[in-house]
Formats: structure tokens, sequence, C-alpha cells
């Protein structure tokens, strides 16, 4: 579903991305974690299509995101850090704007809108000004607009970044609602975040693939997932796999 | 063109949805209608000559407040980043930004229509004149606005935007006023070139100015072309 290969990513002389592949196969979690600057954010950026990458080859749902860059957007839904919401706009106006740029046809769109209103449980504020919602229930809207054209392949960026433990709760219930049907990568620094809800894990550090691996892998050579993290994103790693 | 339009639909809507608008068209058309009366009183004429001159000052000042959000806010807030990652291309982007504001800046010379038919019902203007004014100062306002949207895509900062768009026009419409100095020199011809004064007053004065007309749309398409150029390096 996801393909990379050989992935570098440059800001000036800095290299942010060093030859990163893997392949991510249909209906799998994936979990990426690093320390803050690992290159998560740049690598979900190349992966959206967002910033292009120094060289390298990615392949979305059967698309390259170079040469055949809008089937391959058509089938990503992407939440960004912080998410992507104008403030003046009401839940419902800003859903359908989405939807539009998204291409739903306009017969259809009706439809995905009530039902990411429902699947992301808020119908409730669908008449608000995004601007009065809560953290958690901008959050929710965010992964809305990412679901809402039915992509099949989800990125999210730090979904729970800022949010108290309750909203954490929601939005995890709610990606692991997604997981069925679609491909979902998500990137945290948090690693009880992977544990409960990946089923693959991806460690970069500096820019670099470290493990790539199982979770239940990964806890058999090591005691805990927090063991082999501090291990591999220590200063000098010790590369253990 | 249907992503252009859905674009160009909400930055109308969220222009009429912040106060901006609103402080924008109360001040203008008050501004506009007091000296409409002078003009008139004054000139005894049935012409919008000079009303044209007056909008087109008017424009100078609050384009650039109209445009400074456009790109600068997306890129602050990170909503830059949903735009980009969405299956539309950037010129649909720049596009559907650009009609929108076109659309704020018609309606508010539809307004002064109203000029218009006080005119015809007084007196008789002439007809074609008045559309070659209009034609000109919504080509002048459609310059402007292109300026702003090219500066605010360089910047996240909005005043920062709004500052370079003012640097721009300033120059563009107050060029003129240097040509005194260089009577006789190579330059000149040049100022009087790309200064936007002697254009737009070619269609004031009632002319269909075909170099005039060209020299707005090539401004244009350039500053669009800037624009495009300016989202997709990510600047």
């Amino acid at each position: 579903m996801i393909f990379t290969k050989n992935l570098s990513k440059s800001y000036g002389w800095t290299q942010v991305l060093k030859n990163v592949s893997f392949e991510i196969a249909q209906g799998e979690i994936v979990g990426f974690l690093g320390p803050n600057g690992a290159g998560k954010t740049t690598l979900m950026r190349i992966l959206t299509t967002y910033l292009p990458a120094t060289s390298g080859k990615v392949v979305i749902a059967g698309h390259d995101i170079h040469q055949d860059s809008f089937a391959a957007r058509q089938n990503i839904g992407y939440l960004p850090e912080s998410p992507p919401l104008y403030l003046d706009m009401s839940v419902k106006d800003y859903l359908k704007f989405a939807g539009k740029l998204k291409n739903i046809p306009h017969r259809q769109l009706q439809i995905r809108l009530d039902q990411v209103l429902e699947e992301c449980a808020i119908k409730n504020v669908e008449n608000l000004s995004i601007a009065h919602l809560s953290k958690g229930y901008k959050q929710r809207v965010g992964i809305a607009q990412a679901i809402i054209h039915n992509p099949t392949v989800l990125i999210f960026d730090e979904p729970t970044n800022g949010l108290d433990p309750q909203q954490i709760l929601q939005v995890r219930n709610l990606i692991k609602g997604l997981e069925h049907k679609r491909t979902v990568i998500l990137s945290t620094h948090i690693l009880s975040e992977i544990e409960q809800m990946a089923h693959r894990v991806l460690i970069l550090h500096k820019g670099e693939i470290v493990a790539d691996d199982s979770l239940p892998n990964l806890l058999k050579t090591s005691p805990s997932l927090e063991n082999t993290f501090l291990k591999l994103t220590a200063e000098n790693p010790v590369i253990v796999l | 063109m249907k992503n252009t339009l859905a674009i160009a639909l909400k930055e109308l809507s969220g222009t009429f949805k912040s106060s901006k608008a609103t402080i924008i068209l109360v001040i203008t058309i008050s501004v506009f209608n007091v000296f409409f009366y002078m003009i008139i009183d004054q000139n005894r004429e049935a012409a919008l000559r000079d009303m044209f001159k007056l909008m087109e000052f008017m424009f100078v000042f609050i384009i650039p407040i109209l445009t400074m959000e456009i790109f600068a806010e997306e890129k602050r807030s990170g909503t830059i980043e949903f735009l980009m990652t969405s299956p539309i291309t950037n010129t649909a982007i720049v596009f559907g930004k650009y009609l929108g504001s076109l659309a704020f800046i018609f309606i508010l010379l539809a307004l002064t229509g109203v000029y218009y038919g006080i005119l015809e019902y007084f007196g008789s203007p002439d007809r074609t004149a008045t559309l070659a004014g209009y034609l000109g100062i919504y080509l002048e306002g459609a310059l402007f606005v292109a300026i702003g949207l090219l500066t605010s895509s360089w910047t996240r900062n909005q005043l920062i935007a709004a500052i370079t768009s003012y640097v721009i026009i300033f120059a563009l419409y107050f060029s003129i006023t240097f040509v005194k100095q260089l009577e006789g020199q190579a330059m000149l011809e040049v100022i009087k070139y790309i200064g936007v004064w002697n254009h737009a007053d070619h269609f004031f004065t009632g002319l269909f100015d075909i170099s005039s007309l060209i020299y707005f749309l090539s401004g244009i398409g350039l500053c669009l072309f800037l624009t495009r150029i300016s989202i997709e390096n990510r600047l």
C-alpha cells in the first residue's frame, strides 16, 4: 500500500532523512517513533506530497507521488501536527469545503458529511464555529477532514499531542475504529500510544530507520518498548536488530 | 474548476464573515458618497471621471488590507498544508483565492453603480466613457489584488505582506510624481510605462486603450505566475 525506497531529504547542508526505505501492507497500522527532530514530520510531509524529497521514490496505493501526484493524494487522508482548521468556519461548512476539494461528487457530499460527523462524534457541534471548540473536538474535526473522502491511507502526525487524558482516549478509540478498513501511519513520541495502537513500529533516529519490526518482536529482544527506544535513540546508538 | 470555485466562495464568505469587509465597504462607500456630492456640485458635469480617480486612490490604500491575509494566514495557521495535500493543482489554489478577492472588488464597484444611476436620471452621461472607466478601475483593482496576493505568498506575517504590497503599489501609483524631475531623461518613458497612473487614466477618459489593457493583463498574469511559483517552493 505504501512503498518508499532510498528516500532522502536535505534542507541546505543539513540532511534530515537518509535513505529511508520501507513497505507497509494494506490494513496495517504503523507507528513512527522517534525523538523530537528525528525527521518524523518531514517524512510524513513527503509521503503526503507536501514536501518534495531530495531523492528517492514513494508509491502510495499504486501511484508514484511524483508522476501521479493527484491520484496518490486522492488516496491519502492527512492530519498534520496542528489540525489545519479555518477558525471562522462552522464544522459543517469546513467539512463540506474539505469534501469539495477532495472531489467528492455533489450528491454524495451530504451523505459522507453525515457519516464522518457520526464516526468522529462531532454531530453535536456541527453548527458551531471551529474557533469555539475545545482542543479535543478540534482534533476530531481534523480527523474528520482526513477521512471524508474515504482514503485508503491515513497519515496522522502526533494525533494526541496536547490533549487531556480523556480526549486522548477518545481520539485513540476513534483511530482504532478506523484501522479495519485502512492503512494507518501515526507518528508520536509517546511510547504507550504505540503500544496500544500499532501493529508495527518504525523507529527513526537522526533521519535514519534504526528499527522496523512488529511490536511483539521488538518486545522480545528487550523488556519494554521504552528500553528499546532509549537504546536505539541514545546519542551513540547501539543497533541491536 | 469546481475546486477553484469552492476556494473562491470560501475566500469571499471568509472576507464577509470577518469585520474587515464591513469596515472596508462602509469607509469606502462613505468617502465615495461625500466626494460624489462634492465633485458633481463643483464640476456640474454628468461624468464619473473624477470619481474613478478617487476610487483608484482608495484602492491604493484598502487593497493591501484586503489581501494581506490570503496566503500569510494559511501559512501561519498551517492550513496551507491541508490545501496543498488536497488533490488540486496549485494553479487552482491561486486562481480560487484570486477570484474570491476579485469578487469582493466587483461587489464594491457594483455598489457605486448608484452614482451612475443618479447621473442617468438627472443628466445624460456618456455611457461608453463610463463603461471604459469602470473597466479601467476594475483592471487596476485586479492588478493591485494580484500584487497583494503575491506579497501575501511570500511570508507568514500579515503585516509584512501588507507593507510589501504597499511599497510595490505606491511605487506604481506615485511614480508619476517624480516624472517632472526626470524631464528629458531616458528613464522618463520607462517610468511612464511602468507606472499605473497613465494606463488607468486612458480608461477614465473613455478610451479603450489596447496597450493599457495589455499592461494590466500582463501585470496580473505575471503576479499570479509568481504567486504559483512562490507557493510551490513553500517560500
